[in-house]
């Protein structure tokens, strides 16, 4: 039942100045999610499960070189393109703003893989296995999926879960950034991330961190988008997937091409 | 009921309102309904456990998450002063060490020739009557330890006349040097990387692996924040190779391998002739009361050339006046920092390389200052060794000869791989193998040492075992973090605590007054009390249980307001640097400079049988469980070269081979090659890549010292490279193009930006 | 224009129904041949369940490949029924009356074919029922309407039900031929299925009745089928080459050409096998060349529309799969296969009229035609899925494995086979029809020249 939870909206924040590319957001989001172990098959298949992945740009060449990472993982789109082409619901926008998927329902049609623009939708082509021992690590909040599923991101569902179980339900207060924080319901790949470059919280709470960005990005849509006074993007705005996660931009004090900054 | 047109058209009817009327639920009834689904079922309690992480050598504090016994989840500990609740990439897989399905179960003894399971009594009967009959010729090898297991090791080894050494593939012990000798401290100095506002780094892939990421990637966040310190801060990072760290440089100077010293010295004279300096700074001493001619032999005209710096890059420019420039930079955006390690200190000259580096802090005032560098109290446990003496390869080699000429008859190894990780140049597989020296291990997994070992008795997984660190380097003030164990080994292992053997068999043989206690729980009791005495820092406690309770309950103990020295140079610090200037030789034609790099997660091979170390990809070509050599792009297709083709490498007469990547960053003349792979023996996941994809580059290396030091000048090689036209397909994360950005050059056409950038200053 | 003389009921009964009457020793043999390359792909299918996807070549981001191109393939083949049937009936053009009844078989088995595809590519083909039918009334939960994937089993259904509907009602006179010419069993079944036709005027008139009014309903949803399938692709948003308005009058085309094509080299074969010179003539051969002219025109002009249309914006995203498409090696090789093969080749054939009525060379076409549109289908899916998008990371491309490849050709095999079989049950050339066309036939004067003609009374 859907009982009378404290509305939130789930969101995040991504400093693209501060990721190093560094993979911790990705080990973590693996091991709080129980995703398949990526054997060297799967590289070579070209189907590894990353639900948080970190792509790597080129930009020139030596000596002017430069490499630069962008953290992706499901946008939470309020307005999602994978949503509507799935036949059978299983993935859905729910109260709290996220793009969730179920995987008892997923019939893998691998629709939603398709028509989801930021591709971070993974299939399950084989049945994950674990060692007998490595089993013992599973998380059960995380329901284990079979071959023939797709799964993506979730924002850490079941630690939201948790948050609000404990802190609204139970304690009858209200998960905001700091008790998140304290008590491990940030998602894994936040809590996990050295540098700060990811952010979480909720944009309908006025003292959240990640308020001012989506205050400033609803504030000034696309069409208005050099007047925001963050660093503030969307990926791939103009699709008008209305993402619920906010890029800053990356900080270039020397940009390419420009060598007279040298020394 | 019959069917008639009449009650059919009621029947229609009446759905048709049912239908309007579901209608009226809204969306929640027609798309929340069908999903109500699991995740809102939360079963079962979990607890929080705070510990320390032994995972790699910057051992920070975790909370772990465990559910009914078992270890679920690894994080950082965001009270624990050091890593502040975060993690680097290797953090998690903690737990696949824990539960991974070939521990070793209990004990092995090898019985005619092979390593045989057998119960702990005989197994210790065994290590007891070889104690008792090879003591005095002992060596006990660890990694470098610090808290009581480090005090527990060394006195062991005393007790029964043998010695202690320590073992890091990678060692630290050139910069613990050149911070003796630049700053005169014992202690790592803490970098305040997020309150500074230049960072000049020549090296240190800090952000990845080295002395303490995680920390310095907190820092490194800061830096970025406009938030934070004097707004943001900008980093220039030195490097001859193009290095995850030198990828989020806001700029990146590619610089001739063994050139960085020569470059800071360089970068002082221009500081001190153009008046430069920090304002209180003593140039007296540093200079020796010889401003006027200073460094005159390391003027930018005369090492600028030497550098090695493409034209392209310097835009029509003379390198001297680029060398200028930086100095200029680094010296007005105070607070700046500088540092350097890795491949800088790796060098011949890597001494000299760090000192240079290290002592321009004196020059812009960052020495024990905000956004500079901090250094570290003593411990308040004085009983426990710190720093850990780490041993440089001359002792490596001193413990070879020790073994070939029969002084060492007993060889204990504590969750170290010196076979993997020397040089096989220092011999010491041989020698273990040809000589009949008894070695035990304490691995609680097969690796290159241990399967030549005669003796292994399973040490327990830091999750499962008690002990205590002071973090080196500390975060500027006393911290001791505690480790306890969060979980039971499984039923189906039966691993013991190191430190317990060492102490109990020390009792039972020589009943030494110096190991007193029973177990490390008694050890650790005994320091918390010596804590609880202080009575100062993070915990509020009446007795010494409640300060105990308490120890347990935060993960360590700190005291933020016992900080460390102030710190001056000494006289004429800046001619002893330049003294030890030495040039590298140059490069043989046909020849690469080889720069080896810790691997982001498998670290020096530590890590190699997890398999989310393994599968983690390489940040900068998001390789996974291969050995890979990164030549530069167009260099490697002007050879005809492509990605996946099999490299033989050769070095000092022996050779590797490694899939080929190619990368657009990389020097010319640099080949890269990642640590970590190409072990024979061990466990699952470690083992099992064909030697042509997993090779061990650490192998190959010149056994050449730092001068002064006697450490492994593991940057200093030269290679030759030879493809076997062999090709394989390379596992790696990214696509089967190299990453750009698209935009048609055929119509001048941007393309959507992935990442948008802007300038400073704009929002 | 009509060809040939006009036939006498007798011979028309003994000519078609020889195939039924009588098994050549060609049959069984076939049949049992076909019958194995669907049991080996029966077993891989299984395999496949069992294991999971894995053991296709899909990867990440191509996840639809050859099932798919394959699923669009048979429903573009199906698309011949509707097409001589209902249009050429409703255009009343005689010479469609040997083709039609081949042509809605073929549209059936290849609907079923086609079905089975989109079913053996879902990962958990065994949940199926979520997909397609409302199952769960308590909680509410329905099919997503709001997806192409819920339009097509729909269309696709409706056009199977139709269709089915249109030869049934097209046999009844003929199973009233089979029901007095068989004994026993198959007496009995044909008399069921004849249902009590005694040849009345009424009857006749019911029949044909029937027949134009199905003939009108099912355009729009032949027109539909294909336009639904396209929009599998038209509405995939995130997929730049697919995210297309043209989509759906070009995969409409696109089906006729391939389907009609299919059913001229059905023809042929039955032709040769049946010994049928009499009934399927160059004639009719030669009038399916012409219409095919038209219809690969109208292809091909929608084909190049896509094309330019796609490079017209100068997006870098759509320059980048268009380069993918065209000058990338080696998809660029099958692009050019496919276009010379789907319109040059046959194009240039069906203009000579020597060609055209010459069976081989209109084999060689027609079969030509058919590899095209395999590839033009794979040549959109693929290339669109292999991400020439804006994360260029993620760039890849696909390429089938063994077993997608038994399965794909077993669905050939499966067609063929369920045609030869039905071939024993029903005559696939319809006599009624065949009959009608010649009553209707006579020579007219026209100066000196004697030109066979058609009476019609309308
Ligand atoms: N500022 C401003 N905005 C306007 C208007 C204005 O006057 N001022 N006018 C409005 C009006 S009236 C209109 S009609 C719209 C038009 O706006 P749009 O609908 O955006 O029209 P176009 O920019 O002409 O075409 C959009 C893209 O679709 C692609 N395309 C079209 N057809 C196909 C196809 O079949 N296949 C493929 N692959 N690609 C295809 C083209 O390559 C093009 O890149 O703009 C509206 N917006
Ligand atoms: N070169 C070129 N030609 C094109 C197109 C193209 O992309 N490029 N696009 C085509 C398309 S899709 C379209 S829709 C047409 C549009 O072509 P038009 O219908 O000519 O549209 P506009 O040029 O936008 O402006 C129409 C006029 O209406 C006036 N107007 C604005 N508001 C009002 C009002 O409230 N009342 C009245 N009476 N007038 C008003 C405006 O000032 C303007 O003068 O152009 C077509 N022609
Ligand atoms: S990012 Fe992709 S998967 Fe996530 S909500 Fe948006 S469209 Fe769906
Ligand atoms: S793969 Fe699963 S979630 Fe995606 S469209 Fe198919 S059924 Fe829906
Ligand atoms: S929010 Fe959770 S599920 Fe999503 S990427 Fe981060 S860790 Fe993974
Ligand atoms: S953990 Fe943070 S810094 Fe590291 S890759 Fe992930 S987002 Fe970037
Ligand atoms: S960085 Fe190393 S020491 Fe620190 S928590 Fe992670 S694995 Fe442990």
């Amino acid at each position: 039942m859907v009982t009378n939870r404290i509305d939130h909206t789930w969101g995040m924040v991504v400093d693209l100045d501060r990721c190093t590319g560094c993979q911790a957001c990705v080990v973590a989001c693996q091991a709080e999610n129980n995703l398949a172990i990526n054997e060297k098959s799967a590289f070579l298949e070209k189907r590894a499960l990353e639900w948080i992945r970190i792509e790597r740009y080129w930009e020139g060449e030596y000596p002017n070189v430069k490499a630069r990472f962008i953290p992706i993982m499901c946008q939470h789109c309020s307005n999602a393109p994978c949503e509507p082409v799935c036949p059978v619901f299983a993935t859905y926008r729910n109260d709290g703003g996220l793009n969730v998927q179920v995987y008892n329902r997923c019939i893998g049609a691998r629709y939603c893989i398709n028509n989801c623009p930021y591709q971070v939708r993974f299939f399950n082509f084989w049945h994950p296995t674990w060692p007998a021992s490595f089993e013992n690590y599973l998380n059960p909040d995380v329901t284990v999926r079979t071959r023939g599923i797709t799964e993506k991101c979730t924002f850490c569902v079941q630690r939201l879960r948790r948050g609000e179980l404990e802190v609204e339900r139970r304690a009858g207060g209200r998960l905001n950034d700091q008790n998140m924080a304290e008590r491990n319901y940030m998602p894994a790949c936040v809590q996990a991330c050295p540098t700060n470059a990811l952010t979480f919280g909720d944009h309908l709470d006025p003292d959240t961190k990640i308020r001012p960005y989506f205050d400033d990005v609803h504030a000034h849509d696309i069409h208005h988008e050099q007047e925001r006074t963050t660093r503030s993007y969307l990926l791939l705005e103009e699709l008008a997937t209305a993402p619920n996660v906010i890029y800053l931009k990356k900080v270039e004090p020397y940009p390419i091409g420009e060598n007279e900054h040298n020394g | 009921m019959k069917l008639t047109r009449r009650n059919f058209l009621a029947w229609a009817g009446l759905s048709a309102i049912g239908a309007v009327a579901c209608d009226a639920f809204g969306d929640d009834l027609k798309t929340q309904s069908p999903v109500n689904q699991p995740e809102d079922l939360v079963k079962g309690r979990d607890n929080w456990y705070a510990t320390l992480c032994r995972h790699c050598p910057s051992s920070e504090g975790v909370l772990v998450r465990v559910m009914e016994g078992r270890a679920k989840k690894v994080q950082g500990n965001p009270k624990y002063p050091i890593n502040l609740g975060k993690q680097s990439a290797r953090c998690d897989a903690g737990l696949q060490a824990l539960y991974h399905p070939d521990r070793l179960a209990g004990p092995l003894l090898r019985i005619n020739g092979t390593l045989q399971p057998v119960g702990w009594n005989i197994a210790l009967d065994k290590l007891k009557e070889q104690l008792e009959t090879r003591g005095e010729d002992l060596v006990l090898v660890t990694e470098p330890l610090s808290g009581p297991l480090g005090t527990i090791a060394g006195r062991f080894a005393q007790a029964f006349g043998g010695s202690h050494i320590t073992f890091e593939a990678l060692s630290n012990a050139t910069y613990q040097a050149a911070v003796k000798n630049v700053f005169d401290q014992e202690l790592l100095p803490d970098l305040d990387i997020g309150n500074a506002n230049f960072l000049l780094s020549f090296g240190a892939d800090f952000l990845s692996t080295w002395i303490s990421p995680t920390r310095w990637s907190i820092g490194f966040g800061d830096l970025r924040d406009a938030e934070v310190g004097s707004g943001r801060g900008t980093f220039v990072q030195i490097d001859p190779r193009f290095s995850m760290t030198a990828a989020n440089a806001d700029k990146w100077l590619p610089i001739k391998p063994g050139m960085e010293g020569h470059l800071a010295l360089s970068l002082a004279h221009v500081i001190v002739q153009e008046k430069l300096q920090a304002d209180d700074v003593d140039l007296q001493a540093l200079t020796g009361g010889q401003e006027a001619g200073f460094l005159a032999d390391f003027s930018p005209e005369s090492i600028g050339p030497k550098l090695g710096w493409p034209e392209a890059m310097l835009g029509g420019r003379s390198a001297a006046e680029s060398i200028r420039e930086l100095a200029r930079d680094f010296a007005s955006h105070r607070p700046s920092l500088a540092i350097g390690g890795d491949s800088a200190g790796a060098q011949k000259n890597g001494l000299f390389n760090l000192e240079a580096i290290y002592a321009l802090n004196y020059l812009v005032g960052s020495v024990g200052a905000t956004g500079g560098l901090r250094f570290n109290p003593k411990s308040p446990l004085p009983e426990w060794p710190q720093p850990p003496v780490v041993a440089a390869l001359a002792q490596w080699q001193q413990v070879v000869s020790a073994l070939n000429e029969g002084k060492t008859k007993l060889l204990l190894v504590h969750q170290a791989d010196p076979v993997y990780g020397l040089p096989q140049a220092v011999g010491l597989e041989d020698a273990i193998k040809r000589t009949d020296v008894f070695t035990v291990s304490f691995s609680p997994f097969l690796d290159e040492t241990s399967a030549l070992a005669d003796l292994i008795l399973p040490d327990r997984i830091y999750l499962e075992d008690w002990g205590a660190d002071t973090p080196n380097p500390g975060p500027g003030f006393q911290v001791v973090g505690i480790q306890q164990p969060v979980v039971n080994p499984l039923s189906s292992l039966d691993p013991r605590s190191f430190g317990d053997i060492l102490l109990s068999t020390a009792q039972e043989l020589r009943e030494d007054a110096r190991l007193p206690w029973n177990n490390l729980l008694e050890a650790l009791e005994e320091s918390s009390n010596a804590l609880f005495a202080l009575d100062r820092g993070s915990i509020d406690a009446g007795s010494e249980k409640e300060f105990w309770t308490k120890l347990l309950r935060q993960g360590g103990w700190w005291d933020e307001k016992t900080t460390g020295p102030a710190v001056k140079p000494t006289e004429g610090l800046y001619s002893q640097i330049a003294k030890g200037a030495s040039e590298p030789a140059a490069l043989g034609s046909s020849e690469f400079y080889l720069i080896p790099f810790a691997h982001n997660t498998l670290l020096d091979g530590r890590n190699t049988h997890l398999p989310w170390a393994q599968s983690a990809p390489d940040p900068i070509t998001t390789v996974t469980w291969q050995t890979w050599v990164e030549v530069n792009a167009r260099r490697a297709s002007d050879m005809g070269w492509r990605e996946g083709d099999v490299i033989r490498i050769e070095a000092n007469g022996s050779f590797i081979q490694a899939l080929l990547y190619p990368n657009p960053a990389l020097p010319p003349d640099v080949v890269a090659v990642p640590m970590g792979q190409g072990r024979r023996n061990g466990p699952g996941y470690a083992v099992g890549g064909e030697e042509r994809e997993s090779s061990n580059i650490l192998s190959i290396l010149d056994a050449a010292l730092v001068n002064e030091t006697g450490a492994l000048a593991w940057a200093g090689n030269r290679v030759r490279l030879a493809p076997t036209g062999e090709s394989l397909r390379v596992s790696k994360f990214e696509g089967e193009y190299a990453a750009r950005e698209i935009g048609n050059q055929i119509i001048n056409n941007p393309g959507e930006e992935i990442i948008k950038t802007v300038a400073p200053g704009g929002h | 224009m009509q060809e040939g003389r006009i036939l006498t009921a007798t011979e028309v009964n003994r000519d078609l129904l020889r195939s039924i009457l009588d098994t050549p020793r060609w049959f069984w043999p076939v049949v049992m041949a076909l019958g194995l390359v669907v049991l080996a792909a029966a077993i891989v299918i299984g395999v496949m369940i069992n294991r999971g996807l894995g053991i296709t070549n899909l990867n990440r981001p191509v996840v639809w490949g050859f099932f798919i191109t394959n699923f669009v393939f048979w429903i573009g083949i199906s698309h011949a029924g509707v097409m001589l049937s209902a249009i050429l009936r409703l255009a009343k053009a005689e010479w469609r009356r040997p083709a039609t009844r081949a042509a809605e078989v073929l549209t059936i088995f290849s609907l079923m074919t086609a079905m089975t595809m989109p079913i053996i590519h879902t990962g958990r083909p065994w949940r199926i029922m979520y997909w397609a039918f409302p199952y769960d009334f308590a909680r509410g939960i329905w099919p997503n309407i709001r997806t192409p994937l819920i339009w097509d089993p729909s269309a696709i259904l409706t056009y199977l039900t139709s269709s089915s509907l249109f030869v049934l009602i097209a046999l009844i006179p003929d199973f009233a031929v089979l029901r007095d010419r068989t004994t026993g069993i198959s007496h009995q079944v044909y008399s069921m299925l004849s249902l009590g036709w005694q040849g009345n005027p009424r009857q006749w008139k019911l029949q044909i009745i029937s027949g134009v009014l199905l003939s009108a309903l099912i355009l729009p949803v032949f027109v539909s089928v294909h336009s639904i399938v396209s929009w599998d692709f038209g509405m995939a948003m995130a997929v730049k080459s697919w995210h297309s308005t043209i989509f759906a009058p070009y995969f409409v085309v696109g089906a006729v050409h391939s389907g009609v094509s299919a059913v001229a080299f059905v023809l042929i074969l039955l032709r040769k096998a049946y010994g049928w010179q009499a009934y399927i003539r160059h004639e009719h051969i030669d009038a399916l060349g012409r219409l095919l002219v038209v219809v690969a025109t109208g292809w091909f002009y929608f084909f190049s529309m896509e094309v330019i249309f796609g490079i017209y914006g100068r997006e870098a995203d759509e320059i980048a799969v268009r380069t993918l498409q065209f000058i990338q090696w080696p998809v660029s090789a099958w692009t050019m296969v496919f276009v010379i093969t789907t319109y040059f080749i046959p194009v240039s054939i069906w203009l000579s009229r020597y060609c055209r009525r010459n069976l081989w060379i209109m084999s060689f076409a027609c079969i030509s035609v058919n590899i095209g549109m395999w590839l033009e289908r794979f040549l959109i899916i693929v290339p669109g899925l292999a991400n020439r998008q804006v994360f260029t990371f993620s760039w890849n491309m696909y390429s089938p494995s063994i077993p997608e490849i038994i399965i794909i050709s077993a669905t050939f095999a499966l067609v063929a086979m369920f045609m030869l079989l039905f071939s024993r049950a029903i005559p696939l050339v319809p006599l009624y029809d065949i009959k009608e066309g010649d009553i209707l036939k006579t020579e007219i004067q026209i100066g000196r020249r004697a030109v066979p003609a058609v009476y019609r009374e309308d």
